[in-house]
């Protein structure tokens, strides 16, 4: 029972990853594979926040989400705004441009000293089905629950929402029933860099440190969620990161050969071969 | 291709004789390490920026011919030649299984799965110690053979080039042959490449093949170079960003500017000591800035200064020069023409479906040898669809085609264009980065006698073939009095100008079929008249059989012999021009209702 459980909260913050992916798809046709590394990166802000001038947690988050959606905002203007036209290849070596950016701040800044973050809450926590989760896992899974209801509910209900599904299903058509480009363009960007945020923040406590890199486990988990999911369902990035969460506990759980260490990693190569060769629709999408 | 041996051989004999003094054994040691990331280099490129497929696990490929090597030469007590060809094998064999499931499919997938492969090199089996020997790592002796061994790295500094040398003229073969226009039309355009007869998979298979085995040489190499590698190695994610990085800003396709960038970016940090840290941030912004202001890169930049484009002239007259009557290649198959009147194409009952929408519905015509067949209907009527269908770009629901007899439902599209259906797109159906020679080039693909391996080393059969290809471009270039505009890209003619190019491309293989997709989209209207001449020389002139989607009604009943009109996925009329254009039915679903006189 514990692999499943303990699954299910890694999955649901993959799954804000596979959610942040799924929607610059859809809206863009790129695939961001910054999505993990810009939440990474404002990570330290949260440091800085809490460690250097004593605030609480929360300021320190609120720091980092909006640092991310600087991020975002500034690299659809500068970036993808520039490159409407250009072919979907180069727009993602150019995200591959912001993940490298990243790393390379992380390093220049951040490198040779251990930073250790105090998790949001310090005890606490209730046993289910057997199994202990501390307050820091039961924040995640509300924190996942509230976002991803919230997301699901702006596009579906408000006007601006609608547009940004119209747009990423045919962004000719939506853009002469008036849908403003430029605007949804920024709002999935910025989206996306406040998803990267919250999805580091939540998966931290579990990883302990922060250090260049050390969260590119979650992107991996991300980018594969996303992939089950079909890269261009909302719903299928969510069940996707359920999958891959719980999978990736099962193995860690069950299947340790001593030889080969992180087999876990391996495990998501064979699921996303596996989904190319059976089903490279993912598990909700449509084939086209 | 002379000067660049020319500097090759030289150059290698320059730093052996004239400078052993200059350059100390650690200095050596660097450059050769330099070229190892210059080779890999040119294997990224050749990956990304001829056939534009990403791979972020280019460093996994490198692990895999270094630890290759260092199997043969440590533990098997083989020859450093062996190793290299071990590492070589290994990793176009690692390629292929990596490559197959991601590169079936379109978009980036393989951007994904290399990824995860580069990960999975990096935290499992090189931390593994059955593979990589642990923190012991594995040597890479320099062995000649048996226990004779150079340690020299100015020695080693002469073999690095002359690998290099033997990458260099592998990849120029690449670029010069039916291989390197292939995949350049896949990076910009697959329905295109796949129209034009080439099997798309395949090729970005052997794009990724090729890739992995340079890059597996050049990670061999650079073992042998520093000695052993081991689980601390830098084959991890960030060494394939850095290469993502080099090959990108020094500007995709560009052989050179790959080779010296790695170079540079190994080397001069090297020389200067403390650089590394902040050379990747501005890295990083420089591959930002390139891509989203500069696609072409420093080399492009560079190109470009020095020869300004010539200034564009806008005149399009409209007058079309003739379609020529091109030379009839001998095909493959040689299949006797069937007699005038007798069915070419048959479609029998085709449904088309796109989710919800039915967007060809049970549609049923017939193209006779020696006629030009309309294709009319409003927009969305699914006339494009259909289209798609016959030439094999969707798959149908239900239904037959038959072309000369048989059954081609079931074939891939570039099988059918090899059976001799060529097509136009509405989009202009060409290959518009490349110039107009290298369209024609591109066009005469399924003519090759030589198969990929002959064309990498140019054998006779190759060279021979590409000769030929040239001066029936050169012919048809001629012909359409385009001499001067040659080598200028696709995209910088006039609309009139690129459909003759097309129409005129696909012809070089002379196929039975033509299907032309709104042949006058884009044209001034003087030169859509001259359109029509254009048509009835196809049929009459040159004797091929035509399938033609139009909107400009006059032009088809023009020159058309039989009319299908399409609407909502239906055939709702067909007869002879004349019918048609008196039929109500046809009338009402043009004009909405029709006026009751």
């Amino acid at each position: 029972m514990q692999p499943i459980v303990l699954g299910v909260i890694a999955g649901s913050i993959y799954a804000l990853i596979a959610l942040g992916i799924t929607l610059v798809y859809k809206a863009s046709r790129v695939l961001n594979f910054a999505q993990a590394e810009v939440g990474t990166l404002t990570l330290y802000a949260t440091w800085w926040v809490t460690q250097r001038q004593h605030q609480s947690w929360w300021v320190g988050a609120i720091a980092s989400i909006a640092a991310a959606i600087a991020i975002g905002l500034v690299f659809e203007r500068l970036v993808i705004r520039r490159m409407l036209t250009a072919p979907r290849v180069t727009v993602a070596v150019a995200t591959i441009g912001l993940f490298s950016l990243m790393i390379a701040v992380e390093l220049a800044l951040f490198a040779g000293t251990i930073y250790i973050l105090p998790p949001p809450i310090s005890h606490g926590g209730v046993s289910i089905a057997g199994v202990y989760v501390n307050a820091n896992q039961w924040l995640a899974l509300g924190v996942v629950a509230v976002v991803a209801a919230a997301l699901a509910a702006f596009l579906r209900y408000t006007d601006f929402g609608l547009a940004v599904l119209a747009s990423a299903d045919d962004p000719v058509a939506a853009q002469l029933m008036g849908a403003p480009r430029g605007r949804i363009s920024a709002f999935t960007w910025a989206t996306a860099g406040a998803l990267s945020a919250i999805a580091v923040l939540l998966i931290e406590p579990t990883v302990g440190v922060l250090a260049p890199g050390a969260f590119n486990g979650l992107f991996l988990g991300g980018l594969t969620a996303a992939l089950v999911g079909g890269l261009s369902s909302l719903p299928g990035a969510f069940v996707g990161g359920l999958v891959v969460g719980i999978a990736e506990a099962e193995v860690k759980a069950h299947l340790v050969i001593q030889s080969i260490p992180s087999f876990q990693v391996t495990a998501m190569l064979i699921i996303v071969l596996l989904v190319l060769l059976l089903r490279p629709q993912g598990l909700l999408g449509s084939r086209s | 291709m002379l000067t660049a041996a020319a500097l090759f051989i030289a150059l290698p004999l320059a730093t052996e004789h004239a400078m052993p003094k200059l350059l100390e054994q650690h200095h050596y040691l660097n450059l050769d390490v330099g070229i190892a990331i210059a080779i890999a280099a040119v294997s990224l490129n050749l990956l990304l920026g001829y056939a534009g497929q990403i791979s972020l696990g280019h460093a996994a490929l490198l692990a895999a011919g270094a630890f290759a090597s260092g199997i043969v030469t440590s533990r098997w007590h083989g020859s450093m030649v062996l190793g290299l060809l071990f590492a070589v094998v290994t990793t176009a064999a690692l390629s292929l299984i990596v490559g197959l499931p991601a590169l079936r499919l379109r978009g980036l997938y393989l951007a994904i799965v290399t990824l995860e492969f580069g990960l999975v090199m990096q935290y499992s089996v090189l931390r593994s110690t059955v593979f990589s020997g642990g923190s012991a790592g594995i040597a890479l002796p320099r062995r000649v053979w048996g226990n004779r061994f150079f340690t020299d790295n100015a020695v080693y500094l002469v073999i690095s080039l002359l690998l290099l040398l033997v990458v260099w003229f592998l990849d120029v073969n690449v670029v010069r042959t039916r291989i390197g226009r292939a995949f350049r039309t896949i990076r910009e355009n697959e329905s295109v490449a796949q129209a034009f007869g080439i099997p798309v998979t395949r090729y970005k298979l052997l794009a990724f093949v090729l890739s992995g085995a340079m890059a597996g040489l050049a990670g061999a190499m650079y073992g042998h170079a520093i000695g052993f590698v081991n689980n601390e190695s830098p084959f991890n994610f960030n060494q394939s960003l850095q290469l993502i990085i080099i090959v990108v800003v020094a500007g995709l396709g560009h052989r050179l500017a790959a080779i010296l960038a790695g170079l540079v970016y190994w080397v001069f940090p090297s020389f200067i000591s403390g650089l590394h840290q902040w050379a990747y941030i501005i890295g990083a912004l420089a591959l930002m800035d390139v891509v989203s202001r500069h696609p072409e890169g420093l080399a492009g930049v560079w190109e470009r200064r020095r020869r300004p484009k010539p200034a564009d002239d806008d005149d399009d007259d409209g007058e079309l020069p003739a379609l020529p009557q091109l030379p009839a290649p001998v095909r493959a198959v040689q299949a006797e023409s069937l007699p005038p009147g007798s069915p070419l194409l048959e479609v029998d009952g085709v449904s088309v479906r796109f989710g919800g929408l039915q967007a060809v519905d049970g549609v049923q015509l017939t193209v006779p040898t020696g006629t030009i067949v309309g294709l009319i209907g409003p927009n969305g009527a699914g006339k494009s669809t259909l289209f798609n269908a016959i030439s094999g770009l969707v798959r149908t629901e239900s239904g037959r085609i038959r072309f000369r007899g048989r059954e081609i439902q079931g074939l891939r599209c570039d099988q059918r264009a090899r059976l001799g259906i060529a097509r136009s797109f509405q989009q202009v159906g060409l290959a518009k980065d490349l110039s107009i020679r290298d369209n024609f080039l591109l066009a005469q693909h399924q003519l090759a006698g030589y198969s990929d391996g002959e064309a990498l080393l140019m054998l006779p059969r190759a060279s021979r073939d590409e000769e030929t290809f040239r001066t029936r471009a050169d012919k048809a270039i001629a012909a359409l009095g385009f001499d001067e505009l040659a080598n200028m890209p696709v995209r910088n003619l006039s609309g009139g100008q690129q459909r003759i190019v097309e129409i005129a491309c696909l012809l070089v293989t002379a196929p039975d079929l033509v299907m032309l997709d709104e042949p006058s989209a884009g044209m001034a209207p003087a030169a859509a008249e001259n359109l029509a001449a254009r048509l009835r020389d196809l049929r009459d002139v040159l004797g091929r059989t035509v399938l033609l989607i139009e909107h400009n009604v006059p032009l088809v009943l023009d020159t058309c012999d039989y009319v299908y009109v399409l609407d909502a996925g239906r055939l709702i009329a067909e007869g002879e021009p004349h019918e048609i254009a008196s039929n109500p039915q046809v009338i009402d679903a043009y004009f909405g209702a029709a006026v009751p006189a």
